[in-house]
């Protein structure tokens, strides 16, 4: 162990608590993430957990870090290891200066682990049911352990499990805090010794962040866009949204309620953005399926409604807790006929909220259903994000007409053909503003007809509503060297990813730039010019059938540039292995250059 | 209704409706319960289903809105969360709310909404060429199943606060059952659901039948509709006799979805104005409790 002197400072770690579910894995991860956090450093968690109630291997991984970062780095620094299986499903994330701290309680540690890391062992359950009666107690003492190793002071954990455990009352905060000093007793036993770890921490007067998961930015962006109705039926990973919207939004005055299953949702935001009012539902895939009737009528109807689509892995019910990115094409393609739709793809919490922003604003003045595709480790990672800027954002109101214009026009016809293709609308309750609101073909009265000429007239001006739009639509982000040939282009929670990949890539020679499409649907001309201008793109996505690059290509990309990286293991990347995946085709591309050069 | 005349708007167009349907009569009745509880079109909300009785909305001038097949109530909750001050009226038939819709039937007993639903029961699916429903009876088309009772699946809930049954047969009932569902919503007492016994003379004229089968509790001495139990009892009895009760069925006490929902220190959804800044404290609250 380096000597005291040698101990870096704290500025990029990854640390891993993985056991069964119900461990605790997660309470550790969160307090550590807290407790670094009032330390200056910014935070990123993620969560490995199985689809099922107790039981199953479940894993918690923080990133504390100086600066800023998107995602969990390519190897773990510090395992914490409850059992034998967690060491077995992680190891492939360690290096040879990984540091692991396992409960041998069931046994020694097992041999798979890369050479040269550092094992700590000690039977944390046998400790916790010795002394305390109860296994529970075995992550607060392993959590002493792990305080230790990160150099952090005895009185900042014990400050930390106060705050923590104080809610649940004093003696479990007793119990617990016992168990941290059993944790301490047995970091001195092992040499561990207070400000003896392996890292010192720099005191930096914490900047104020946030710290926050996508869905919950999601839910705020919607109610600070005066969104104010919100209906869901739960389903992982979109709950969140349901929940904190359930918090919050009554004291706006809002509504935010759960519906018996997933088409009573989407009918009764519908019913609700009849009214006038801004409405929102979130689910995933299997919901979203089910909402695919609703959709459909809301793009013939010319009724707004935003619709989060937290994207797991699929089809049918795959695996819910695993993050993915399939359901782009039933987002852009889905639902029966033809109509209009706008799908924006945020790539970080604080993008979360001021896209959804957007998106609600969208949909009022559009009069369409606005998708946001999110993913299951965009939804549900924790990060720091700056506090969002409420000045920044506005709620811009939809087209509407009230009692008194339509007492001067004389006239109201809620689908009236427009120059821009938008048709007034008049909120229930306005004099004189009566008018039909159908799913069927109808007239500008709204009167249903199959009148040919009204069909084509009524179908071109709901299709180019959008045409309209995109002017206005949420542009990509760029990053990297602007004269880099080869390109990245991804959505959600590979933007922190593809980000850090290019760095890696960087310190091999390769040079890269990365276009963060924002808006997924319609597809804008910056994407398409930013293909244009690269030699080759690497469209890296959560799926098996390259759904964004078939996009991109159905939509005007040349496909002879696109280089497909997909993943859909379930897994989320991490940054070396993107960068990795990358270096063979650069590979293959020399030896297919050289070929080719030979056969000339 | 009346409406502002110098205001050009829709046309209600005229019923689609087969000579003789009972849904003429619904139509009647209704527009003629609107006009004299006085609810003025503009603060009218009608919902429709899909089936014959789904066209009801394009008839009357009002807020009209045409849902999706079975999803008339969730879309009429909806509409009455965000907007308690409109009159929320949903309208549909059996198919579309007892078969594809009936998950909704049972959450909308359950959550108690001040939206008036009419029924249009003609025991099979008429728009479709006569199909049997969830309330044909066995042998209708070689049904081999039993058809469902809504009056008794209501009765189920506690929290159901009016259940009626009207015949299309009998106008002069059929009114003042509707008067005193408008008013129950009107007073925001939960939801009124009625059922309409409405034959469909294209291709199950049910009316002679009916006309002999139903039996009116509305006329029985005795009968007291806030006695849940004996309601019981009596439709269950009747069912057994092959007669059907029609009349004032049930009247219970439970607070309204809305009254749970809404914050009351606060406008309801639809009448907030967008773009105002008016809750910023909580959003900075909201902020504020996401930081270290
Ligand atoms: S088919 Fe039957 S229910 Fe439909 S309109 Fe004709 S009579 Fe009425």
């Amino acid at each position: 162990m380096s000597s005291n002197n040698g101990r870096p400072i704290l500025e990029d770690v990854n640390v891993i608590v993985a056991g069964q579910g119900g461990d605790g894995s997660l309470t550790v991860i969160t307090m550590l993430a807290e407790l670094l956090r009032t330390n200056g450093l910014n935070v990123y968690t993620e969560r490995d957990v199985l689809s099922r109630i107790r039981g199953g291997h479940a894993a918690a991984t923080m990133r504390a870090f100086a600066g800023d970062r998107y995602c969990i780095g390519s190897s773990i620094n510090l395992l914490v290891a409850l059992d034998e299986e967690a060491v077995e499903k992680n190891a492939r994330q360690l290096d040879s200066r990984s540091v692991v701290v396992y409960d041998d309680s069931g046994g020694p540690v097992p041999s798979v682990l890369p050479q040269g890391a550092i094992v700590y062992s000690a039977p944390f359950n046998r400790i916790a049911m010795r002394t305390m009666r109860r296994e529970l107690y075995k992550n607060s003492i392993a959590f002493g352990v792990v305080g230790r190793l990160l150099g952090l002071e005895d009185e900042t954990l014990r400050e930390t499990f106060i705050k923590h455990f104080q809610r649940m009352g004093q003696v479990i905060l007793e119990y617990n805090l016992e168990a941290l000093g059993l944790g301490f007793h047995l970091a001195d036993e092992k040499g561990i010794h207070e400000g003896e770890g392996l890292y010192r921490i720099k005191k930096t007067a914490p900047e104020k962040r946030m710290l926050i998961t996508g869905n919950e930015s999601v839910a705020f962006g919607f109610m600070v866009a005066g969104g104010r109705f919100f209906c869901g039926y739960p389903i992982t990973p979109s709950s969140e949204i349901l929940e904190t919207l359930q918090k919050w939004l009554p004291r706006c005055g809002g509504v935010a309620r759960q519906t018996e299953d997933e088409l009573a949702g989407i009918n009764m935001a519908i019913g609700a953005a009849l009214t006038g009012t801004r409405a929102m539902v979130a689910t995933s895939g299997p919901g979203f399926s089910l909402m695919q009737e609703g959709v459909g009528h809301c793009g013939s109807g010319e009724i707004p409604l935003v619709i989060v689509d937290c994207q797991r892995s699929g089809p049918s019910t795959g695996m819910p807790t695993k993050p993915e990115q399939s359901d782009l094409n039933l987002m852009v393609f889905g639902g029966h006929g033809d109509f209009p739709r706008i799908v924006l793809a945020p790539g970080h919490p604080d993008d979360c909220f001021y896209l959804t922003v957007d998106a609600t604003n969208l949909a009022d003045k559009y009069q369409c259903p606005v998708f946001l595709a999110m993913d299951q480790a965009l939804s549900q990672n924790i990060a720091t994000v700056e506090p969002f800027n409420l000045d920044g954002v506005s709620a811009v109101p939809g087209k509407r007409v009230e009692a008194e214009d339509i007492e001067k026009a004389g006239v109201y016809k809620r689908y009236e053909f427009t120059e821009d293709n938008i048709s007034a609308f008049a909120a229930p309750g306005t004099p004189g503003g009566m008018s039909l609101v159908t799913g069927n073909e109808h007239n500008e009265w709204g009167l249903v007809s199959t009148d040919p000429v009204n069909r084509v007239k009524m179908m071109n001006k709901r299709m180019d509503k959008i045409k309209a739009a995109k002017s206005e639509l949420p542009t990509a982000r760029h990053f990297g060297d602007k004269d880099a040939k080869i390109g990245f282009i991804g959505i959600g929670s590979l933007f922190g990813v593809i980000l850090e990949a290019m760095e890696d890539l960087e310190r091999e020679g390769v040079k890269t730039r990365y276009l963060q499409p924002r808006t997924v649907w319609p597809v804008l001309e910056d994407v398409l010019a930013f293909i244009d201008k690269c030699s080759r793109v690497y469209v890296v996505e959560l799926n098996a059938q390259a759904q964004l690059a078939h996009i991109l290509v159905h939509q005007g990309a040349d496909p002879g540039k696109i280089i497909n990286i997909l993943k859909y293991d379930g897994i989320p990347f991490r940054p070396a292995e993107l960068a990795k995946r990358v270096l063979g085709e650069e590979g293959r591309m020399i030896k297919k250059g050289k070929k080719e050069a030979k056969l000339q | 209704m009346t409406m502002q005349t110098h205001i050009k708007t829709f046309t209600p167009a005229r019923p689609i409706w087969c000579a003789g349907c009972g849904d003429f009569a619904v139509q009647g009745v209704l527009e003629k319960s609107l006009h004299k509880m006085g609810i003025p079109p503009h603060k009218l909300m009608l919902l429709a289903g899909i089936g014959c009785s789904g066209t009801i909305q394009n008839n009357l001038p009002c807020y009209g809105y045409h849902a999706l097949h079975g999803r008339v109530l969730p879309a009429a909750i909806g509409a009455k969360l965000a907007n308690p001050d409109l009159t929320v009226i949903a309208a549909g038939g059996d198919g579309d709310g007892y078969a594809i819709g009936a998950g909704h039937l049972v959450h909308t007993f359950k959550s108690n909404p001040s939206i008036m639903y009419v029924v249009m029961n003609n025991c099979n699916y008429g728009l479709t060429k006569g199909q049997a429903s969830p309330t044909s009876p066995i042998g209708y088309h070689d049904n081999p199943e039993s058809g469902m009772d809504s009056i008794l699946l209501g009765l189920s809930f506690p929290s159901a606060t009016f259940i009626a049954r009207g015949f299309s047969g009998n106008p002069e009932q059929l009114e003042r059952l509707m008067e005193a569902a408008l008013d129950h919503t009107e007073s925001r007492k939960g939801f009124a659901f009625l059922e309409v016994l409405s034959p469909c003379v294209t291709y199950y004229d049910t009316h002679r039948e009916w006309r002999a089968r139903v039996y009116n509790v509305d006329e029985e001495e005795g009968y007291d509709p806030a006695d849940r139990s004996m309601a019981f009892q009596r439709c269950l009895k009747l069912r057994d006799e092959g007669r059907i009760p029609i009349g004032r069925i049930f009247k219970g006490v439970h607070p309204s979805l809305e009254s749970l929902t809404l914050n009351k220190a606060e406008l309801p959804p639809a009448q907030q104005k967008v773009g105002h800044e008016g809750h910023r404290e909580q959003y900075d609250k909201f902020i504020n409790s996401y930081m270290g």
